[in-house]
């Protein structure tokens, strides 16, 4: 798997927002809730939940609101929306990457692969612990997993978080997302520093046909990586007050402000401890 | 979401207050801009501009495509800013305020009637194929005076870009991926800069540059200039409000000329300081 990155971005005109990175491949989302809804679109019973999908290049086109109307079920289920009725919770994922080619071949490869949807889940998650207004069922962390398959006969090896580069070699991709919860039921296998975690959502789409038993092994391979972002994203809730605020700081100024950060940290502990 | 709550009267009062003594809330001198800063991403054409906490993303993208017949041999420049809920809650997609409407009309008269991309050399074959600009423009965050923030994100976008070197044998078109040749800058002719200045309702307060939020919210009339660091003019914008005398524009225009000078300094520094780090040939 490739590094993760968590930026907490400190927008400054919505309540929270992240931006996550597998390696290159980055998307940064913001969260507004609750927050006064129009008229029309009021729900008396529970908060109504708006996603907003943008891809990097040109404005949102069909697979965007398609993508945006999944991810809408995804978040429905692991909020408590029904905590904040007549209000409105604001999701907009938007893309910072295409693909490798953005230097004018085309626009072939565009679009939502499996490993910037994964991102996008990961950055609102990541959005939603910077908020902190919107009440959490779980946290919902997403991989992507591709299949190859050289040929029919021999068996498909799966492989985690695949790169742009890699994607045109596969036969077979897709998202899994997984709501980590103390709630959930333990395995007995599970590791004892990460909480039980249930499949939320999965778009796993291959070329040619495949069985369950395939759907099942992708899944517990694709839950390993979801533990790796869910760690990820308990370490990054350290800095999360550091955030990259304005003016984008030049890495002379972050190993500066980590510096005093550190030096400031230590004192306070003293006077704690006093 | 509904309209946003106007300002309150002791915050509007004490804006007012402090502007006739040309004091502004952040600190600034009446005709200081936020110091720009600029952060390009990983492909060529993808630059974050930020000023204050005011963020715009810009990014650009070429395709080969058939000119239309009534212009053969010019290249295409297409911009894309609609402005999302991420850069305020008062923004609706689908919904374009008058804010955003002022903003996509700007940035089509600074960037592309302006000519500053030289449309002829963006044609590969005449009539047949020529190139395809597209430049989207995604506002992160709304802290006032997004357009000049748009407009030099744009700008400095385009000039970050780099094209595949095309090879024209006959009527054969070869497109050289960046890996195997170098890819080309786009040939630009000027470089043409925006400058919002803000006028309020009391004629002995002075115009400010560069307002934040809460000064354009309690602005009596906005005036835009765009000018490259040549002396040129290339918009003047100005829709609305409070009625100004041609002394006080002249005086404005002396103003945005210096700002361009120094502004076009600090693009140029951080375009080298970000060439250097890069390694685009491969040898």
């Amino acid at each position: 798997m490739r590094d993760l990155s968590v930026v907490y971005e400190g927008l400054d005109r919505v309540d929270g927002s992240a931006r996550f990175g597998f390696g290159s491949t980055k998307s940064l989302c913001s969260v507004s809730g609750p927050i006064e809804v129009r008229p029309t679109l009021e729900n008396p019973s529970q908060a109504t939940l708006d996603v907003q999908i943008r891809p990097l290049a040109a404005i949102a086109g069909t697979d965007s609101k398609a993508l945006a109307t999944t991810l809408k079920s995804v978040f429905t289920s692991s909020l408590f929306l029904s905590h904040h009725p007549r209000t409105l919770v604001q999701i907009v994922g938007q893309a910072l990457c295409g693909t490798e080619s953005g230097s004018g071949l085309g626009s072939a490869g565009r679009g939502w692969n499996a490993s910037l949807t994964a991102s996008l889940v990961n950055a609102s998650t990541a959005a939603f612990l910077s908020a902190g207004s919107v009440p959490m069922k779980g946290v919902v962390c997403a991989v992507a997993v591709g299949r190859l398959q050289p040929d029919p006969s021999s068996s498909a090896t799966l492989i985690m978080d695949p790169e742009e580069a890699e994607l045109p070699r596969l036969d077979g991709s897709g998202c899994f997302a997984f709501t980590f919860s103390a709630v959930l039921p333990a395995s007995p296998l599970s590791c004892h520093d990460v909480p039980p975690c249930a499949l939320t959502w999965t778009n796993y789409t291959t070329a040619g046909p495949f069985d369950i038993q395939e759907v099942k092994r992708a899944t517990e391979f694709a839950k390993k990586g979801a533990q790796e972002v869910w760690l990820k994203l308990k370490e990054s809730v350290r800095w999360l007050e550091k955030s990259a605020a304005s003016p984008l700081p030049s890495k002379a100024d972050v190993k500066k402000d980590d510096e005093e950060t550190m030096g400031e940290m230590e004192v306070d502990d003293e006077k704690v401890e006093i | 979401m509904p309209r946003p709550p106007s300002p309150s009267i002791p915050e509007k009062e004490f804006v007012y207050g402090a502007l006739k003594q040309s004091l502004r809330l952040d600190g600034r001198s009446m005709l200081e801009m936020r110091t720009p800063a600029l952060s390009f991403g990983p492909e060529l054409g993808w630059v974050e501009c930020s000023l204050g906490k005011t963020r715009v993303l810009a990014q650009i993208d070429a395709k080969m495509v058939k000119p239309p017949p009534e212009r053969p041999l010019e290249g295409i420049i297409t911009i894309h800013s609609e402005l999302s809920s991420m850069a305020s809650n008062e923004y609706e997609l689908g919904r374009p305020s008058d804010q955003e409407v002022t903003i996509t009309r700007m940035l089509d008269k600074v960037l592309r009637r302006s000519d500053a991309v030289d449309k002829e050399s963006l044609c590969v074959l005449a009539g047949q194929r020529v190139w395809h600009i597209r430049l989207t423009i995604h506002v992160l965050s709304d802290s006032g005076n997004m357009l000049d923030c748009a407009c030099l994100a744009g700008i400095v976008a385009l000039k970050h870009f780099r094209r595949p070197e095309v090879e024209v044998v006959g009527d054969e078109i070869t497109i050289h991926h960046p890996s195997e040749r170098a890819p080309m800058p786009l040939s630009m002719h000027h470089t043409p800069y925006c400058f919002t200045f803000a006028f309020f309702p009391d004629p002995a307060t002075p115009p400010l540059l560069d307002p934040s939020h809460l000064e354009e919210t309690l602005s009596a009339g906005l005036l835009s200039v765009a000018l490259n660091a040549q002396r040129e003019l290339c918009v003047v914008q100005k829709a609305g409000g409070v009625p100004l005398s041609p002394e006080d524009v002249l005086r404005i225009i002396d103003v945005a000329v210096q700002k361009a000078k120094e502004l076009d300094k600090i693009v140029e520094h951080a375009l080298q300081e970000d060439w250097a780090g890069r390694n685009v040939e491969v040898r």
